[in-house]
Parts: C-alpha cells; sequence; structure tokens
C-alpha cells in the first residue's frame, strides 16, 4: 500500500494508524535481521504516536495525508531524546535536544516515525556498507549493496517496512539507493527544502528528501517538508506549490532532452535499453523528445568532487587525530580533502558559477532532461570494481558518475524505476528539471510508472 | 608534474600516515589532472558560488538576542 492509500483508507476508517503503525513494526522485526535497514526502532514511541493519532482522527482533527501513517528518517536527521549517529562511531551516543526541521514538520503533519535508517557512514559513500553498524543489504538481493549513502531508507521503502523513508543526497545518496532499490527518491531543489538539524556532509552541497513507492507519495511529502525555513540560511523563500501529480498526467507540449553527449556513454547494455524505453514511454504519452548536446558533465564532477572533499574534510578536521573511529574508505576521503589548497576550493566554487550558467540555457530547449540514474544495477557487497563496457571503473565513480553534477548545480531530480536489468536488478532513470521544476518533473514521472512500483516478494 | 603530497602533508603540520597518502596519492593525482586545466580556463571576472551577505544573521543568533 502507498503512502497516500494508507492515508485514505485511515480516512475513511477502514483501519488505524496503531494498525498500520503494528504492521510496519512486524515487518521490520521480520526484515531487519536479513537488510540491517533500520538502525534504530522506535516502537514503543510510535505506538504512543499511533494512538494519538487515532485519537484526533476520531475527533475530526486530521493533519494531512501524513497524519497517522509510519515513516522512517535516515539517522543524520536529528530526533529528540532519540540517538542520531550519521553512521559514524563517533556520534554512537549522540542524543540530540530537538528535531531536525524536517523531522519537526513531519511529525507536524501527523507521521508517526517507527525508526532511524542504516546509512554510510557520514554519509561519505554509495554502498551503506557500515564498518560500525553492519552492511545494509539490498531487498531485491540481499549479497548485493542498496546503495547509498541513504542505503537503509531505499531498503527499508523497497522491503515495505515503511510508506516513505527520508534520505539526504550529496552526490547522488538519494538518487542511487532509489535506482538500486528500485524505488522513488526525490532530490529537490537546493534551498527547497531545509537542512537545519541534519547533519551535514558538504554544506552547498547537501539536500534533503523522500524515497518512497509511488511518484504521488514523495510530492505529497514535499508538500510537507518543503518551504521556507529561517534556520538555514540556504532556505528558499519562493513559494512551495502542490507537488502531487494527476494520477495519469499528459505529457502532451513536453519537451525532454535525450542527452547526446555524456549520459549515455559508458552504460551496462540493460540499462541502456531499458532508459531508451522510458524515452519511446514518454513520446507515446505526448511528449517531444529533443536531442541535444549537454555542458560537459565530467568537469563539473570534477568540481562537484572537490568542493564535497573540501567541505566534508573541513567539517571533520577537528575528529581525524581519531583516526580509529572512522572507517577506511571515509578516511582516505577526508585524508584527500585536508590537502585540498583553499585557492582550489575557491577557484571550484567560480567554476560552479559558471557551469550554472551554462547549464541554465539548457533549459531555453527542453523543460527537463532523462538521464540514467547509475550507469550499472546493484553490485555486489564487497565489489570495488565493475566492469563496463570491457572498461574497469571504480564503483564508487561509476555509482556516481551520472548523479553527481546535479548537486553541484542544485537542480531538482528524481529516480523513478523503469525497468529490470538481465538478473532481475531495478534500473533507475533520473529526471532532472530546472531549479524549483518539482511539480513538472514529478508529473512527468507520474506518467512514466505504475501507481506503486514493483517490490520484491519478502 | 605531480604534487609531492608527503611534503605537502608534513608542511602543513597533518598527521596522516605514510602508507595512507600512499593510498591516496593516485586518487589526488587524478582529480588534480581533471580539475587543473578547468582552473586555467577560467575568467577572471568568475565569481564563486559562495556568498557572503553582511546583513544577513541566521535565525537562531538573531534569537538569542
Amino acid at each position: 500500500m502507498t503512502l497516500l492509500e494508507a492515508a485514505a483508507a485511515l480516512r475513511r476508517r477502514e483501519v488505524s494508524s496503531a494498525e498500520l503503525t503494528a504492521a510496519a513494526l512486524h515487518r521490520i522485526e521480520r526484515l531487519n535481521p536479513s537488510t540491517n535497514a533500520m538502525q534504530t526502532v522506535m516502537a514503543e514511541a510510535a505506538r504512543e504516536r499511533a494512538k494519538l493519532a487515532d485519537e484526533e482522527l476520531a475527533r475530526g482533527e486530521g493533519r494531512g495525508p501524513l497524519h497517522g501513517i509510519p515513516i522512517a528518517v535516515k539517522d543524520l536527521f536529528y530526533t529528540k531524546g532519540v540517538r542520531t549517529t550519521g553512521g559514524s562511531k563517533l556520534f554512537e551516543s549522540h542524543v540530540p535536544d530537538h528535531d531536525a526541521t524536517v523531522v519537526e514538520w513531519l511529525r507536524g503533519g501527523g507521521a508517526v516515525l517507527v525508526g532511524k535508517t542504516g546509512m554510510h557512514e557520514l554519509a561519505y559513500g554509495i554502498t551503506s556498507s557500515n564498518p560500525h553498524f553492519g552492511a545494509v543489504r539490498n531487498p531485491w538481493d540481499r549479497d548485493r549493496i542498496p546503495g547509498g549513502s541513504s542505503g537503509g531508507s531505499g531498503a527499508a521503502v523497497a522491503a515495505g517496512m515503511v510508506a516513505m523513508a527520508m534520505g539526504s543526497d550529496t552526490g547522488g545518496s538519494i538518487r542511487v539507493p532509489a535506482a538500486y532499490c528500485g524505488v522513488v527518491g526525490l532530490k529537490p531543489t537546493y534551498g527547497r527544502v531545509s537542512r537545519y538539524g541534519a547533519m551535514p556532509l558538504a554544506f552547498s552541497l547537501d539536500h534533503m528528501g523522500p524515497l518512497t513507492r509511488s511518484v504521488r507519495d514523495a510530492g505529497a511529502v514535499l508538500n510537507v517538508i518543503g518551504g521556507y525555513d529561517p534556520r538555514d540560511e540556504t532556505s528558499s523563500r519562493r513559494a512551495a506549490e502542490n507537488y502531487v501529480p494527476d494520477l495519469a498526467p499528459s505529457l502532451r507540449g513536453v519537451r525532454i532532452g535525450l542527452p547526446e553527449n555524456f549520459y549515455f556513454e559508458r552504460l551496462d547494455p540493460d540499462v541502456d535499453a531499458a532508459v531508451r524505453a522510458a524515452f519511446h514511454s514518454a513520446e507515446a504519452r505526448g511528449a517531444e523528445i529533443v536531442p541535444l548536446p549537454v555542458p560537459e558533465i565530467a568537469a563539473i564532477n570534477t568540481v562537484a568532487r572537490l568542493i564535497l572533499m573540501a567541505e566534508a574534510s573541513a567539517l571533520h578536521e577537528r575528529h581525524l587525530e581519531q583516526r580509529d573511529l572512522f572507517g577506511a574508505d571515509v578516511l582516505a576521503l577526508l585524508d584527500q580533502g585536508r590537502l585540498l589548497p583553499a585557492t582550489d576550493y575557491i577557484n571550484a566554487q567560480r567554476l560552479r558559477r559558471g557551469m550554472q550558467r551554462e547549464f541554465a540555457r539548457l533549459w531555453k530547449r527542453v523543460d527537463c532532461l532523462f538521464t540514467p540514474t547509475t550507469p550499472i544495477t546493484a553490485p555486489r557487497i564487497g565489489e570495488t570494481a565493475a566492469t563496463i563496457c570491457g572498461l574497469d571503473e571504480d564503483v564508487r565513480l561509476a555509482t556516481t558518475r551520472l548523479v553527481r553534477a546535479i548537486n553541484a548545480l542544485g537542480l531538482p531530480a528524481v529516480s523513478i524505476p523503469c525497468g529490470a536489468d538481465r538478473r532481475g536488478l531495478p534500473v533507475g532513470l533520473q529526471i532532472v528539471g530546472p531549479p524549483f521544476a518539482e511539480a513538472l518533473i514529478l508529473r512527468v514521472a507520474q506518467a512514466l510508472v505504475p501507481a506503486e512500483v514493483p517490490v520484491p516478494r519478502l | 608534474m605531480s604534487k609531492d603530497w608527503k611534503k605537502i602533508a608534513r608542511a602543513s603540520g597533518l598527521t596522516i600516515p605514510d602508507a595512507a597518502l600512499e593510498r591516496i596519492a593516485q586518487s589526488l593525482d587524478a582529480l588534480e589532472a581533471d580539475f587543473r586545466p578547468l582552473v586555467r580556463a577560467l575568467p577572471p571576472e568568475s565569481e564563486p558560488a559562495v556568498a557572503f551577505h553582511a546583513d544577513a544573521l541566521p535565525a537562531e543568533w538573531e534569537d538569542a538576542e
């Protein structure tokens, strides 16, 4: 059942929040030992909150579509009185005294928080194979990674533990697990969703967004978490809108960009075929496909990596004397960032501005871009290299190759499932739009995916 | 020409073990090779994407006053 279907059932009194919450907790109990999607389960607090939600609903005090719905958040969102580790040994005993804005607004909308999802250490990686809290496993094949860094959120949603889990995305960390787990992952425009109270990785690249089993659910969540927050200096004052698309929207008049360079180079053939099929589906629904060259994405990726390394290392420098508290991969990245001169960081931010301007020209010709989310499907746990078109590529760099630039540009993007590879593993389609065009990319996405995305039988 | 990351680390007073530096040197060299040509092509009038606003204070600071 999707979030909005559950909400409708609640309103019709066909089910109670207590029952939905009990079902979520039961599924977590059954499937968490094999997936490790949930790092912290808040069973007692969730039952109490669900009871309150039912009482409010009985009094006719509905707070909206999230009222009484069990949800989860990545374990980097501050939760008052509940441990928030960021997947790090450094913060294993950290209990915040306040909620992140996103958590506060979700709770205000009546959502029932059942747990905190596992993640890559410090959100700095794409495997979610956490050395301190264990590897999160992909529900489609538990020998494979769910992607990351919001791997627990992707796995929890795909496994049907919750209808929505919040993630964060600094270089693909919502879209990658969405692609590898076969769910919907929305990275809104930078500034659309508050970062306040979410443990940062890189201030100018961090984005917060939902992972769901339907596009409309992602829109419903953005309706609650999107908007101006004075506690986040980069929060946009631009008015939020209704982000829930119609059930069967038309794509007539929508111009979809088909990148002629970069995005379709070096793809697994199954990924290539699935994504190209999505163009045909969109065309059949009335969209106009516009082949066009895109700016130098490899250069934007380089700039994004440099900014990420510098910002993340600046943030964690004070902890770096405690080297044994870090996993090897994260420590290596943090060490690299410390060796970059300040001039490189400033120049990367100067290049970023120019690239933003250059990319903006694209939106005169098209309304959105379709690209694969990842060039491969979910790799096996522990795999460090992937062979794509006969060439070996580092799994982390391959996985982020098609998503990282979008963080530097701050653009909204959604990953939706668009088929499967020869092993039955999900393939992700990334839809990128101009700044604050979340409603548009969700409308396009809704036209292409079923009401609820297929999930593994568990 | 690749940079001597060990010397840079020592000159910066960073306590990164030599073995760790050897492991990350290749990755840093690759980043350097990709990044340096971009900087060389950067027009002088380009402003950074990070902006400081003299009239803006975080809301929680205002609350604290």
